[in-house]
């Protein structure tokens, strides 16, 4: 069985290739985001071009970096010996390489040697007299640790995770005794990253006393919250790091089995921790003895499909024991009778990941990011209406005003923030004081929410509508309610009906105290799904009253987003109606004695003319002008099959 | 494509569902996977396969059938030629998806969930797999097309009818 040392030896050359570069190296960053964006095309060209001309330079694929924003992204890492003048071992980021510009940027980089150009994002290191990444302030707020390796290694090569470091941490792990392992992860005050915030050498503890055998590793990888994909980026860009985690958990608690739950929704997550798992297997670094110790560890990945409550550890559980994914009672709890009625322990992917992070270097090493309160970094995924989408990792004394506005980029031109929704649908939806909040879990927690999530911010301007929103969330919950408690599924589905008759015009004057009661009926659910359903529309009585109470008795939506409150019509004749008209998908807008004018029984509000002709449509509050309720329920069915 | 007759017939096809789900045994965790690879091989879950993943794990056809009806992503219809997965997550609603949702449903003629009556386009209800840089979006057939407004979603649905009418 193979060492430690002999998987580093093994390694070499792919360390030589990542760090002693002896020819350019062009690396595209290949992850879901990027490859959205054509990053797969950018690829390919690239790869044409530089055979084409018959450069000798490589074209590789790395890992996702994060910068949604920016891709795709491809890094240029010159030789070491480039000659004076060239910058000799730089490595500069470039984002928007799009397919069709591949040749004009490879002519530019390798060709002419102009390493500022039209694509320069900064230069990671080297090439001093260009701009660098730490110029940029959403770059220098960061501190990389969890994500150090994401975009510079490719995900599908445990060598290159091995260069890089990998599994070194775990060797010391196996060094250590399992009791010194949960100190050293108790140490660090790491507390689960999903936003469960429970303390992770403490539930480690619980699964190595537990008398159960034999035991099981579980980790949660379904990340169903919305405008969450934190555990993508491990998942896609550094798996290694996550089966060091596991495998490190393994030895502290006794485990020799583990399982990854992967939700559906990311196959490319799926297909690479499957391949990652299989070399680790191959490598020795898994399996009958983990790195030539005495000690047996295996992983599985399971993949989901579909379905939010999985997310919760005891649905998740089910789902993995051949069964629907319904959360079940507890007592017992995981630790005494979880997987198959194995103790089990289930982290998250990012609290695996800050073990592994942790055991690779120290704890002295950890705690020097420390709030006081919490140590280490978290990873944050930045959406909605933002200028900048995409993933930063950041010390967690951050504002969310500093994430907002510096990682984000602050709100689309001409708009102001109005709310945070952290942490998906059943967290919060959080107006303005938010912003001055940092981003610790406790901050969140004495200013009146459940917790802060695993990590998903996204960011409403004033565009946004509250009471909109809570109601797509309560149909989502309502729709991903696993259906055991009639709490749950026939609550959030009364909370559904009142909300869209509020959002129609229907608003009455014991709505708000339904709501409450309702809200506190849900609470006596089974698991958080039901528990925290309400949670927004709490929100929305609470922090949002006014605009709440403007759509109950003024059955008037502040922003116009709400289809029911609203009526289109047409403005003046000045602007393309003619096209307007043909655009319209139900043929709601005519044309009669020269002037256009909209149906109001056949529109169904979809803005498709006002954005065709802005100046000759306007919406109004249907109301207020005295029009009634709108001839049909909006979110229905098609007109005609 | 191979024919299936029901549930209960071991003929032909339940044999080959059978050859699919090789590896895969009792009390390991398979019986996704084992949806999957039905799934993955004939674009649904067709009702005869049910029989077939209860021998191979040795579960009641109800618990196969109850977790085939209780995940989102198995089918037990076959899909659509062309499939509309509309993004569901916040990023996408707040900047405007449901617009995309009322132009996709009128244009393609079928509700959210369904497909249209001669099975050419499929509406589905997608969840978000965070790029939502691209908000709002849609995935056509898996691959991303956003950021949408209602107007380019009026484009992108008669596209898709013209591309599938077969008569374009």
């Amino acid at each position: 069985m193979p060492s430690y040392a002999d998987l580093v030896a093994a390694a070499e050359p792919a360390r030589l290739r990542l760090e002693a570069r002896d020819r350019p190296r062009l690396a595209v960053a290949l992850d879901t985001s990027t490859i959205a964006v054509g990053a797969r095309e950018t690829l390919a060209a690239l790869r044409g071009v530089v055979a084409a001309r018959g450069h000798d330079a490589d074209v590789v694929t790395v890992g996702g970096n994060g910068l949604s924003f920016a891709g795709p992204t491809v890094e240029l890492a010159l030789p070491l010996s480039a000659g004076s003048g060239q910058a000799p071992g730089a490595r500069v980021l470039y984002q928007h390489v799009e397919a069709d510009s591949a040749a004009a940027f490879v002519a530019a980089v390798l060709e002419r040697g102009e390493l500022a150009n039209i694509w320069l994002l900064g230069a990671l290191s080297g090439a001093d007299d260009l701009r660098r990444m730490h110029d940029h302030p959403w770059w220098a707020i960061q501190e990389r640790r969890l994500m150090q390796d994401m975009g510079l290694i490719d995900p599908e090569s445990i060598d290159d995770a091995i260069a890089r470091g990998a599994y070194a941490g775990l060797e010391r792990a196996l060094g250590m005794t399992p009791e010194e392992v949960i100190a050293e992860a108790s140490g660090s005050r790491l507390r689960g990253r999903s936003g469960s915030d429970f303390p992770t050498g403490r539930k480690w503890e619980f699964l190595r006393t537990s008398t159960t055998t034999p035991k099981a590793m579980v980790c949660n990888a379904d990340e169903g919250d919305p405008g969450a994909w934190v555990n993508r980026m491990t998942l896609e860009s550094d798996p290694h790091a996550l089966i060091e985690g596991m495998a490190i958990g393994g030895w502290a608690t006794g485990a020799e089995r583990g399982y990854v739950y992967i939700r559906d929704e990311y196959p490319l997550a799926v297909e690479r921790m499957e391949k990652a798992v299989e070399q680790a297997r191959e490598r020795g670094v898994i399996g009958e003895g983990v790195l030539g110790r005495d000690f047996a560890f295996d992983l599985k990945v399971v993949r989901g499909a579909g379905s939010y409550v999985c997310g919760e550890e005891s649905g998740l559980i089910a789902s993995i024991e051949d069964a629907r994914g319904m959360p079940k009672l507890r007592p017992p709890f995981p630790a005494a009778a979880g997987v198959f009625g194995q103790g089990s322990n289930v982290n998250n992917v990012e609290s695996y990941h800050s073990v592994a992070w942790l055991m690779r270097n120290s704890l002295e090493r950890y705690l020097e990011i420390d709030t006081g309160r919490n140590a280490g970094t978290m990873i944050f995924s930045l959406s909605g209406h933002v200028q900048r989408a995409g993933c930063f990792e950041l010390p967690m004394q951050t504002t969310v005003r500093e994430a907002f506005e510096i990682c984000g980029g602050g709100p689309p031109d001409g708009r102001r923030f109005k709310a945070l929704q952290p942490g998906g649908p059943l967290n919060a939806i959080v107006p303005e004081f938010v912003l001055h909040l940092p981003l610790e879990p406790e901050a969140f927690k004495e200013n009146g929410m459940a917790a802060m999530g695993g990590g998903g911010l996204v960011f409403l301007d004033d565009s946004a509508c509250v009471v909109d929103l809570c109601a797509q969330f309560e149909w989502f919950l309502e729709d991903e309610s696993c259906g055991r408690c009639t709490t749950c599924h026939g609550g959030t589905q009364r909370l559904v009906e009142i909300l869209r008759r509020i959002q129609r015009g229907g608003g009455r004057e014991s709505d708000a105290g339904k709501l409450r009661l309702l809200a506190a009926t849900l609470r006596y659910s089974n698991c958080i799904h039901g528990q925290a359903a309400p949670t927004v529309v709490v929100n929305a009585l609470d922090w949002f009253t006014e605009e709440l109470n403007e759509h109950i008795y003024g059955r008037r939506c502040p922003t116009r987003v709400c289809k029911g409150l609203i009526r289109y019509e047409v403005a003046g004749q000045d602007g393309d109606l003619a096209k307007a008209a043909d655009y319209c998908p139900t043929a709601a807008i005519s044309l009669t004695d020269g002037a256009y004018s909209i149906d109001d029984a056949l529109c169904v509000r979809c803005d498709a003319c006002r954005e065709i002709a802005p100046a000759a449509v306007r919406i109004v509050d249907r109301f207020e002008a005295g029009l009634g309720p709108a001839p049909e329920p909006v979110s229905v069915q098609p007109a005609e099959r | 494509m191979t024919s299936f007759r029901g549930s209960g017939d071991v003929n032909e096809a339940t044999l080959e569902v059978t050859a699919l789900l090789e590896g895969l045994a009792p009390g390991e965790g398979d019986l996704l996977e084992a949806l999957h690879r039905v799934q993955h091989r004939y674009g649904y879950v067709p009702a005869a396969a049910i029989g077939a993943v209860s021998r191979q794990l040795r579960l009641p056809e109800a618990r196969v059938f109850g977790s085939l009806t209780f995940y989102s992503e198995f089918r037990l219809t076959p899909p659509p030629e062309t499939l509309v997965s509309w993004c569901s997550g916040p990023a996408c609603y707040i900047k405007g998806g449901e617009n995309v949702r009322l132009v996709l449903e009128r244009l393609l003629g079928c509700a959210m969930g369904e497909s249209s009556a001669d099975n050419r386009l499929g509406l589905h209800l997608g969840q978000c797999n965070g790029t939502c840089d691209n908000a709002p979006q849609v995935w056509v057939d898996g691959e991303v097309v956003g950021p949408l407004t209602a107007a380019t979603t009026v484009e992108l649905a008669r596209r898709l009818k013209s591309a599938t009418s077969g008569d374009a």
